[in-house]
């Protein structure tokens, strides 16, 4: 979401369907990604998961950060 | 020698003209360090209790920190207290740009402000030097067109100006202080107190730069704050600014909607970072917005302010009035139902021309929009204006007429609180205030600490008086630097979120203290941890400090602000929530259905009174806390207060 998006490749709307290594983790994917920075990552709707999680197929992965302010 | 700061706080009577300066001595300056805990020093000395806000008792403090001016980005920022005249309560307000820093090399730490001018004047601050000088040539003018007056008149094209435009010298309850046209000291309406004061502006110029008590450890701390840029992700927070949370907001049912009826807005990828950063910036069109559509503060690597521009059509704005920030977008743009970008930014122009407080003005202005939908409002009101959810143009015709106090514009230049007393017919249902300050834009039904801090903060419903929920669990090793190490679930809102809301609470009151910037100095996702800004202090004041002294720093700043309302006869009854957080529940998107539990937030109340040391039946700070923080003379100098502080 929001300047993460600039990670992205080729995404439409800030969504995109990446194909990652079986058993891939939460680190793997970020790492993928290129996201250095601090994230909050929950998984098929509002769960957070840390980044050891292992991801399956068909997983909704929504990617955020915390900024509060403004 | 003191380090950091100049020694010297200027003090003004407007009424006789008198101007001197006090050179308090180090303990004092360790006491508050700046800021909003050193103004209320001075406001909890010098103004009478039950004061007129708009009255020439009312003193407005404006202070910079130990900090201040020095070479390290999120340092120049100042804060303005006084009595408000929008809440009754203390008011508060923190800006940045480069007037802070330039008031530390005018020679002063801070300035007293009392009394009535006469006439319109303005205050010039220069090379240790201090004089009011007539301003009756700019009263009427707008903060742009003052500006380049000043400028032109003092022959220095790097003078800084704080100053209140017409909303100001209108005594709009939510006007701001402004300087470069563009940053507001916003919230509380310090520009109606400046404003009642016939002040125009406070001018400032010099060459005294603060001296470093250890250059290379400072020096060190800067190269630090350039390795931290990435990690922190402050490098993508400067490119997209505070814009860049609208669409995340949305995404978890946390983006005010239809004056904070919905968390979810369907059009927010109009209104979000992206979109601002892409189509709206100066410089966009050829893709030169980094150049040319960014602006920063005195010495701040991250550039998060905002310059958009728009040269024709009804919307026309000069880019020098800047752009709107995250709060600005959400309430002219989802509080109101408006999509409509070009239609914000300027709504937001004329909020920094005519000087006044986007986020009460937007709130206010939806809060109107509701209770014309719900039949509360009619043309005959208005004047003709038809205040429909979505209307750009009667969102932007009403920012207008609020400045100039025109038709009905004259009701709503009051708050959206008291014009619900004006009007009456049920309108107080729909106010989203709490103590008659308008809520920013983040969610307590979504961010559920919040809710406390919303109700109980002394000078009104403030976004940025404490860390966020999400932050405890997403920043653990930043959390355990200031004891919090028990994140919980979402949503919950229990013993222990009350201690994360009040020490965190603590650290951004701190922060306020030292007046140095919240997205730089922070618990959680900021570029410098709690630890880094005790070595900047350090660093730059030679003194040997250490995060509890910060702390308590916070803590004594809270007290003093929430004694300065205990002495008004202000307690537990105005630490309120807008009745709709309870009796509505949010619709749509991912909050739907969420509404706060009135049992449950009693209960969390309670438990935040008791950390604080606050008394739970009339929410009023206990001796001994006053007495344990240093603040024993505020009691035993103000009668009223020690009628209820026991």
């Amino acid at each position: 979401m929001g300047s993460l998006e600039d990670y992205l490749p080729d995404s439409e709307r800030g969504q995109s369907v990446l194909n990652l290594k079986d058993e891939s983790t939460i680190a793997d994917l970020l790492s993928h990604l290129k996201i250095k920075r601090r994230v909050i990552v929950a998984v098929n709707g509002d769960e957070e998961k840390g980044s050891e999680y292992v991801l399956s197929e068909g997983d909704e992965v929504l990617v955020f950060t915390v900024i509060s302010g403004g | 020698m003191s380090y950091g700061y100049t020694g010297k706080i200027l003090h003004v009577n407007l009424t006789t003209s008198e101007i001197t300066v006090e050179e308090p001595n180090e303990q004092f300056y360790r006491t508050y360090m700046g800021g909003s805990a050193m103004g209320m020093h001075y406001v909890l000395k010098e103004t009478p209790a039950g004061v007129d806000p708009l009255s020439p008792d009312n003193v407005l403090a404006l202070c910079t920190g130990v900090v201040t001016g020095t070479p390290i980005s999120g340092q120049s920022r100042l804060t303005s207290v006084a009595k408000s005249p929008l809440t009754g309560c203390i008011g508060d307000a923190q800006g940045g740009g480069y007037f802070p820093a330039e008031m530390k090399f005018s020679g002063f730490d801070a300035v007293i402000i009392k009394g009535k001018s006469p006439k319109p004047v303005y205050l010039w601050m220069h090379h240790g030097e201090a004089e009011l000088k007539d301003a009756g040539h700019l009263w009427g003018l707008t903060t742009g067109d003052a500006e380049d007056k000043l400028k032109e008149e003092l022959e220095d094209k790097r003078i800084e100006v704080l100053q209140i435009g017409p909303a100001g010298e209108n005594l709009v309850r939510f006007a701001a202080l402004i300087s470069m046209s563009n940053r507001a000291n916003g919230r509380t309406g310090m520009g109606a107190v400046m404003g009642s004061k016939n002040l125009k502006a406070v001018v400032v110029r010099g060459k005294q730069k603060p001296t470093i008590a250890d250059p290379e450890r400072f020096k060190a701390l800067q190269k630090l704050g350039k390795t931290l840029l990435e990690p922190t992700g402050m490098d993508d927070f400067g490119k997209y600014g505070t814009p860049d949370v609208t669409s995340p907001q949305n995404k978890s049912g946390g983006l005010p909607t239809y004056n904070f009826n919905s968390g979810t807005f369907d059009k927010h990828e109009e209104i979000n970072g992206r979109t601002l950063y892409n189509e709206h910036l100066r410089g966009h069109e050829k893709d030169e917005q980094n150049r040319f559509g960014r602006d920063t503060c005195f010495s701040c690597q991250i550039k998060c302010k905002r310059v958009s521009q728009i040269d024709e059509g009804p919307y026309k704005t000069d880019a020098k009035y800047g752009g709107p920030e995250y709060e600005t977008l959400a309430t002219f743009g989802s509080y109101c139902g408006i999509s409509n970008m070009d239609a914000i930014i300027h709504a937001n122009a004329l909020c920094n021309m005519y000087g006044m407080d986007t986020i009460s003005c937007g709130a206010t202005i939806s809060w109107a929009m509701e209770c014309w939908a719900e039949g509360k409002l009619t043309s005959e009101d208005t004047g003709g204006i038809e205040l429909n959810y979505g209307s750009a143009e009667a969102m932007v015709k009403m920012t207008e007429m609020i400045a100039k106090r025109e038709g009905f514009g004259k009701i709503l230049a009051e708050g959206s609180q008291k014009a619900s007393e004006i009007i009456g017919r049920g309108t107080e249902e729909y106010l989203i205030t709490s103590k008659g300050q308008e809520a920013p834009a983040h969610m307590p039904q979504v961010k559920r600490s919040l809710s406390v801090i919303y109700a109980t903060n002394p000078f009104g419903a403030d976004h940025e008086s404490s860390e966020h929920d999400p932050a405890y669990k997403a920043y653990p090793e930043r959390m355990e630097q200031i004891g919090l190490t028990n994140p919980q679930e979402k949503l919950a809102l229990n013993e222990e979120m009350m201690r994360f809301a009040m020490v965190t609470q603590h650290l951004s009151s701190a922060i306020d203290s030292l007046s140095v910037c919240a997205f730089i100095f922070g618990a959680s996702f900021q570029l410098y941890d709690s630890n880094q800004l005790v070595e900047v202090v350090n660093a730059v004041t030679g003194w040997d400090t250490d995060i509890t002294e910060i702390l308590a720093v916070g803590e004594r700043r809270l007290n003093m602000l929430r004694a300065f309302n205990s002495r008004e006869g202000i307690g537990r009854e105005s630490d309120t929530l807008p009745k709709k957080m309870f009796k509505r529940p949010l619709e749509g998107g991912r909050s739907d259905g969420y509404a706060l539990d009135e049992k449950e937030w009693e209960a969390a109340l309670e438990d935040y009174y008791r950390l604080c040391d606050w008394d739970t039946k009339t929410g009023h700070p206990s001796l001994k806390k006053m007495e344990s923080l240093g603040l024993g003379w505020v009691v035993a100098e103000n009668e009223a207060l020690s009628q209820v502080v026991t």
